[in-house]
């Protein structure tokens, strides 16, 4: 694993429609938390990594030149990483593996989107190519529709059954988001204002699908030895896990989904964990679609593959139960695309730290974090412990 | 650094456009550095890809579209965006780290699906000020130049020179673009770009389909007789804003002063045998001579007009032809260190420098005027 990482500040926006402000002042608000947050300022940051969606979304090319001002980069060596809507975690691990290769003592890991500057159903449009794809895969609904199709029908699952779980998922992680101070969506929804809710694609209603969000996300990454230094409580990183598949949608099973079963397990090795329903405390799932996040868990391990609605609906899963997953609200609350993922992590590590507020999951020890993106291609995976 | 991180293999193609559609083009070069090294995909331990979405023919998410044709099919593999030096440190990183014996770095840019470049580059500027006047990499290289031919007395003569030097040379490169055995005069008449850049004095659009395959020491050892040492890499991120900057003075030299740090190097101009620096516009290679160290501030056109980095001097630069030669737009820092990479190892062929080259210096560089600089050292 290189040598030990700690992430030692979190800085997060209000998550939301911020018309009140430019794009580099949100990132800057993010920034600007996390020096507060971590105690140190710039001056202390041997680098900075900086990531976001494709300059489609953005309506500027490569934005580490934008933002460099508001990153407080000016001076500084940088990496801009970007892989879809993974890029948050990728950003985390690409501050990790910078700290743990001994080539950095302390870096700023950033990721942000204005997502109502742009519009994010045409832009991923276009991450499927023009000649064959385009035509049938309009936006992100579609590809997880289909997805979620397959698996129900993979393993048999009642339509009634999963209908009852996904709007299980989407009434308590909607109550979540009021517990969360930068959370973006706060509504009161039972589970009949879900199943009735607008079709988007089928299955998929309004109430299952993620928002639109504007928002932004900064992390510290440092050395043991930077930590011990300046005597800070730190989350460790224990695990980091990442894996793409094909580029086709048909080229590969979306059933038993490989890009997420092996990041997981790449995760779980280096952490040592082999059992991890039972040995996460906590897990921020990448959950833009509530059909999906179930296919998570079971691609993740917490159950068997088919099993998940079952358990959801038996409260395993909600704040309260054996295995807790986006006690934050998860993406379905809040999605600022280039962030996202980050913010996951920044959840995790929250949580490890015990400064998640009203949504901390009490004693929460060691918190797995998860970003997914591309034509339902990549995920990734970090795991961190609140000890070394 | 305690452990050391290994070039095993290179390969590159060639810059005219191609009619080999991207799929195939990248293929065959990621399969080349893997053969070279004698890798089987499934032995390779994680992938680091650079491209741009602006730069990849209309199609968002490039590495969702590209993805298994570098040999990333279920592998723990990411990507930069910009600047492929990123991509060769951060392949770097992920060996430091001790994660993976072996890693590919890979630049993918098909500049004829391109539109234009500075169609591209104008969407680097935001969209409220400085985009609705038309500023581009090359209306803001061309205040550069004119700033600098002011402050330093430098001839118009002597930055055409460069492309003059930089398009001989390219004559002795089967993967240039763009060669040809140019007068000073010939440059200067070869159209007017943006006042006082001309055509010949700007980088062509070009395909660059660029791999390497990294190595621990240990493996390299089993891989390859002549493993190429990495020694040091810097990078630097200026201001945003054209009017913030003080484009005479900007971030190379903090780049260059990590890497050299890293690497050792106390003076450059002596300890470096070979540099392949990225000028997208001829006269920013006097001005990277300056940043770099190999000179005296102001100093560059005299540096040129000495015949040091010429491909004989005591400091060639840019005997690859450059990127005034070929410029596919992300790929062109990966491709300096694939061509310092080739001189150490004495297989650049006809382009093959007389005298032995033990320590390369590589630059990238995107952006305005040069916002963002990356230099790396590679050695024997």
């Amino acid at each position: 694993m290189g040598r030990a990482v700690g992430i030692i500040g979190v800085g997060q926006t209000h998550h939301g429609r911020r018309t009140e402000m430019s794009y580099p002042d949100l990132v800057r608000e993010a920034v600007v938390r996390v020096f507060d947050d971590a105690g140190l300022t710039p001056a202390d940051i041997d680098g900075v990594v900086s990531g976001t969606m494709p300059s489609m979304m953005e309506g500027i090319a490569l934005t580490h030149f934008y933002f460099a001002d508001a990153m407080q980069a000016v001076g500084k060596p940088i990496l801009k990483t970007e892989t879809c809507g993974s890029t948050g975690v990728s950003i985390a691990q690409t501050a990790y593996y910078w700290v743990a290769s001994g080539m950095a003592d302390c870096v700023l890991a950033v990721g942000h989107e204005k997502m109502n500057e742009g519009n994010a159903q045409a832009t991923m449009t276009t991450v499927v190519e023009p000649f064959y794809q385009r035509y049938f895969i309009a936006g992100a609904p579609g590809v997880f529709s289909m997805q979620s199709q397959m698996w129900a029908d993979r393993y048999g699952i009642p339509e009634d059954k999963i209908r009852d779980a996904a709007a299980y998922i989407s009434v308590t992680h909607h109550d979540s988001a009021f517990d969360n101070p930068y959370a973006h969506v706060k509504l009161r929804v039972s589970m009949d204002d879900v199943k009735n809710a607008r079709l988007i694609t089928y299955p998929v209603r309004l109430l299952d699908v993620c928002p639109t969000s504007d928002g932004a996300c900064a992390l510290i990454f440092a050395s043991e030895e930077f930590i011990r230094k300046i005597g800070k409580k730190a989350a460790w990183v224990k695990g980091v896990g990442y894996r793409g598949e094909e580029y086709f949608f048909g080229d590969s099973d979306k059933g038993v989904w490989q890009s997420a079963v092996q990041s997981a397990k790449q995760a779980y090795d280096q952490a040592g964990i082999t059992n991890p329903r039972k040995e996460l405390d906590v897990a921020e799932v990448y959950n833009p679609f509530t059909f999906q996040e179930m296919l998570f868990y079971e691609c993740f391990g917490f159950c068997g593959f088919g099993e998940s609605p079952d358990l959801v609906l038996k409260g395993i899963f909600n704040r309260k139960g054996e295995l807790p997953c986006d006690p934050s609200g998860g993406v379905l609350c809040t999605n600022p695309i280039g962030a996202t993922g980050l913010i996951r992590v920044a959840e995790t590590v929250l949580q490890v730290m015990g400064k998640a507020g009203d949504h901390q999951i009490p004693g929460a020890k060691l918190a797995l974090s998860h970003a997914m993106g591309g034509v339902d291609q990549f995920n990734g995976v970090m795991i961190v412990g609140s000890e070394l | 650094m305690s452990k050391r991180v290994a070039i095993v293999s290179v390969a590159q193609n060639a810059g005219a456009e191609s009619a080999d559609n991207f799929y195939d083009q990248a293929y065959r070069v990621a399969r080349e550095a893997l053969d070279k090294a004698g890798l089987t995909r499934e032995e390779l331990g994680t992938v680091v890809t650079a491209s741009s979405d602006i730069f990849h023919g209309g199609i968002s998410c490039a590495n969702s579209y590209y993805w298994e044709t570098t040999g990333a099919f279920l592998k723990n593999a990411s990507r930069q965006d910009g600047e492929s030096l990123f991509a060769f440190f951060y392949g770097v990183m992920r060996i430091l780290s001790g994660q993976y014996d072996t890693a590919l770095v890979m630049a993918l840019c098909k500049g004829s699906e391109n539109p234009p470049n500075d169609a591209c580059t104008l969407m680097f500027a935001d969209p409220f000020y400085q985009r609705p006047v038309g500023l581009t990499e090359t209306t803001a290289a061309a205040l550069q130049m004119r700033l600098y031919m002011e402050k330093y007395g430098v001839t118009r003569e002597q930055c055409a020179k460069v492309a003059v030097k930089n398009l001989d040379n390219a004559r002795r490169n089967p993967y240039a673009h763009r060669k040809g055995d140019y007068t000073v005069e010939a440059v200067l008449n070869s159209g007017m770009l943006a006042d006082p850049l001309t055509e010949l004095e700007a980088a062509p659009k070009s395909e660059g389909m660029v791999a390497l395959v990294l190595a621990t020491e240990e493996k390299a050892k089993k891989l390859t007789d002549k493993p190429v040492w990495f020694k040091g890499y810097g990078s630097s991120l200026d201001a945003f804003f054209l009017g913030d900057r003080d484009l005479l003075n900007g971030q190379l030299g903090n780049a260059a002063a990590r890497a050299y740090k890293m690497a050792g190097i106390g003076d450059p101009g002596k300890q470096i045998d070979l540099a392949e620096v990225t000028e997208p516009y001829a006269f920013q290679e006097l001005m990277w001579y300056e940043d770099l160290g190999f000179c005296g501030r102001g100093e560059g056109g005299k540096f040129l007009d000495s015949g040091a980095t010429a491909a004989n001097g005591s400091l060639p630069v840019n005997v690859s032809g450059g990127v005034l030669a070929n410029n596919p737009y992300v790929s062109r820092g990966l491709q300096r260190i694939v061509e310092a990479t080739l001189q150490i190892r004495g297989e650049a062929g006809q382009r093959q420098v007389d005298k032995q080259v033990k320590t390369a210096l590589a630059h990238g560089t995107h952006g305005f005027a040069g916002q963002c600089h990356a230099v790396a050292i590679i050695g024997s």
